[in-house]
C-alpha cells in the first residue's frame, strides 16, 4: 500500500485522482457494506 | 471632494456582473422557489460584500460582520457541522431499514464526485488534486459536505463551489429526469416492486446512529465531524425522550444555521474571487457530477437486475435516488414512475435510497478528506 502511495505522489494530478478515484469507491462501498450488514443483521435478530 | 464619491468611483464592471448575479439568484428564489432559504441569502450576500469599499467584509483594519460571521461559520467549519445535525434530525432511516439493499445506490450514486474529480485534473481545466477534489465534491449534492471539503481543501473556490452544489440540488427535478430516461427503456421504468411493511425493532433504530459513527471513525477518522454530527441529530430524533430537542434541531437550528450559512457564502462571492473562467468551468463541472451521479446509480440498478429473477428486479429509476438530494430525488422518481404508469408506487424504495446517499455522501466526502493529503500533502 505505500509503494502505492509513493507511487501516486510523483504521478500527474490526473492520475493521483484516478488514484482517489479507485480508493474512495472500494472505501464507499466497502463502509456501506458494514451498514447494510448492521442493518440486515439487526432486523434479522429482531425478528427472533 | 473625491472622497465625497468614492462610493461610485471605486466599483467597476465586475461588481456590476456581481451585483446581477445576486440579483438572479434572488429571483430565482423569489420567483422559481429553487431552494430559497439558501439562493436567497446567498445573492443578498453577494451583493453586499461587491458594494463599494466592502465594508461588510473588512474596512480600516476591523472585520465587517460578515467576516466575522465567516471565521466564526465557515473557516471553521461549524455552520456545515451544526446543519448536520439538524438534517440527521429531520432522516427517518425507517424505509431504509425495510429495504437495506438500497444501501448500495447510495454508494453507487456517488460516481459523479470521482469522475468530476478526474475531469477537472485534465487539460483545459488542469485543477490541482486538492481544487478537482473540491469540485467533484459537488456531485455529493449535499451542500454541507461540498463547503466541508471544499473549505479544507480550496477555500478560494468556496463561493463557486457552493452556489453550484445548491443550485443544481434546487434543478434536480430538471436535470435527472432525462437522464434516467436516456439510460432506461419503458419497461424497465414500469417495474412495480413490493415494500413489505415490517416493523424495525426500536433498538436498531436507536444503536444505528452510534455504530455507524464508530464504524466511520475507525474507516475514515476524518470523516467523523461529518458523520458523528449527522448521526447525532439522528440518535436525538431516535432515542424518543428528546422530543423537544429533536424539534429545536429540525427547525431553529436548521432555520437560523441556513440563514447565516447562506448569507456568508454568498459574502465569499467577491467579484475578484468569482468573476473568472475559472467559476464557469467550475458550474459547468457540478452539472457533470450531477449527471455523471444519476447515471451511475440507474446503471448499478440496471446490473443488478441481471441477477435477480423475473419478479424481484428492480425499477433501475431507483438507481437515480442515490444521490443525497433528499427527499427531492426520491419525489422526482416516484412522479416519474406514476407517469409512465398509473398507480405505480416505488415511493418508500426510492426513499430508503435516498437516505443511503446521505449516507453514501459524507462517507465519499471522508474518503476524499483522508485519501487526498496522502497524495497532495
Amino acid at each position: 500500500m505505500q509503494a502505492i502511495i509513493e507511487a501516486l505522489k510523483d504521478s500527474s494530478p490526473a492520475v493521483q485522482a484516478l488514484g482517489v478515484s479507485v480508493g474512495g469507491i472500494i472505501g464507499v462501498f466497502t463502509t456501506l457494506a458494514a451498514f447494510f450488514l448492521l442493518i440486515w443483521g439487526g432486523t434479522r435478530i429482531g425478528r427472533r | 471632494m473625491s472622497d465625497v464619491f468614492i462610493g461610485f468611483s471605486s466599483v467597476g464592471w465586475r461588481e456590476a456582473v456581481m451585483y446581477l448575479v445576486g440579483f438572479a439568484l434572488i429571483w430565482l428564489a423569489i420567483k422559481k422557489e429553487y431552494e430559497p432559504m439558501l439562493l436567497l441569502p446567498i445573492g443578498f450576500g453577494a451583493i453586499l460584500v461587491n458594494l463599494p469599499l466592502s465594508v461588510v467584509w473588512e474596512h480600516e483594519g476591523a472585520a465587517g460582520f460578515l467576516k466575522v460571521l465567516y471565521d466564526g461559520g465557515i473557516a471553521n467549519e461549524l455552520f456545515p457541522v451544526l446543519i448536520f445535525i439538524a438534517v440527521g434530525a429531520m432522516i427517518d432511516f425507517g424505509p431504509l431499514f425495510k429495504n437495506p439493499f438500497m444501501i448500495f445506490f447510495g454508494a453507487a450514486a456517488q460516481l459523479g464526485i470521482f469522475a468530476t474529480m478526474i475531469i477537472a485534473t485534465l487539460p483545459p481545466f488542469n485543477f490541482s488534486l486538492k481544487e478537482a477534489a473540491s469540485i467533484g465534491i459537488i456531485g455529493a449534492a449535499d451542500g454541507p459536505t461540498a463547503i466541508y471539503v471544499a473549505n479544507k481543501f480550496a477555500r478560494d473556490l468556496l463561493g463557486p463551489i457552493s452556489v453550484a452544489a445548491y443550485s443544481y440540488m434546487a434543478l434536480v427535478p430538471m436535470i435527472q429526469p432525462p437522464v434516467i430516461r436516456l439510460l432506461t427503456t419503458q419497461r424497465e421504468r414500469r417495474i412495480h416492486m413490493t415494500y413489505h411493511d415490517a416493523d424495525v425493532p426500536r433498538w436498531l433504530k436507536v444503536s444505528f446512529p452510534v455504530v455507524v459513527t464508530v464504524i466511520a471513525g475507525f474507516v475514515a477518522p476524518i470523516s467523523v465531524p461529518l458523520v458523528g454530527s449527522l448521526m447525532f441529530g439522528n440518535l436525538i430524533r431516535e432515542s424518543g425522550v428528546l422530543e423537544r430537542l429533536s424539534k429545536t434541531a429540525q427547525n431553529e437550528l436548521a432555520y437560523l444555521v441556513t440563514l447565516l450559512l447562506g448569507i456568508t457564502i454568498g459574502s465569499s462571492m467577491s467579484a475578484e474571487k468569482f468573476l473568472n473562467i475559472r467559476t464557469l468551468s467550475i458550474l459547468a463541472m457540478g452539472l457533470v457530477a450531477f449527471v455523471v451521479d444519476t447515471a451511475g446509480g440507474v446503471l448499478f440498478a440496471k446490473l443488478v437486475n441481471v441477477f435477480l429473477p423475473e419478479d424481484r428486479k428492480i425499477n433501475p429509476m431507483i438507481g437515480g435516488c442515490g444521490i443525497s438530494a433528499f427527499p427531492m430525488s426520491a419525489r422526482v422518481v416516484q412522479k416519474m414512475a406514476a407517469a409512465e404508469e398509473r398507480g405505480n408506487i416505488i415511493l418508500m424504495h426510492a426513499i430508503g435510497a435516498n437516505v443511503s446517499g446521505q449516507l453514501g455522501s459524507i462517507i465519499a466526502g471522508g474518503m476524499i478528506l483522508a485519501l487526498v493529503p496522502l497524495l497532495a500533502g
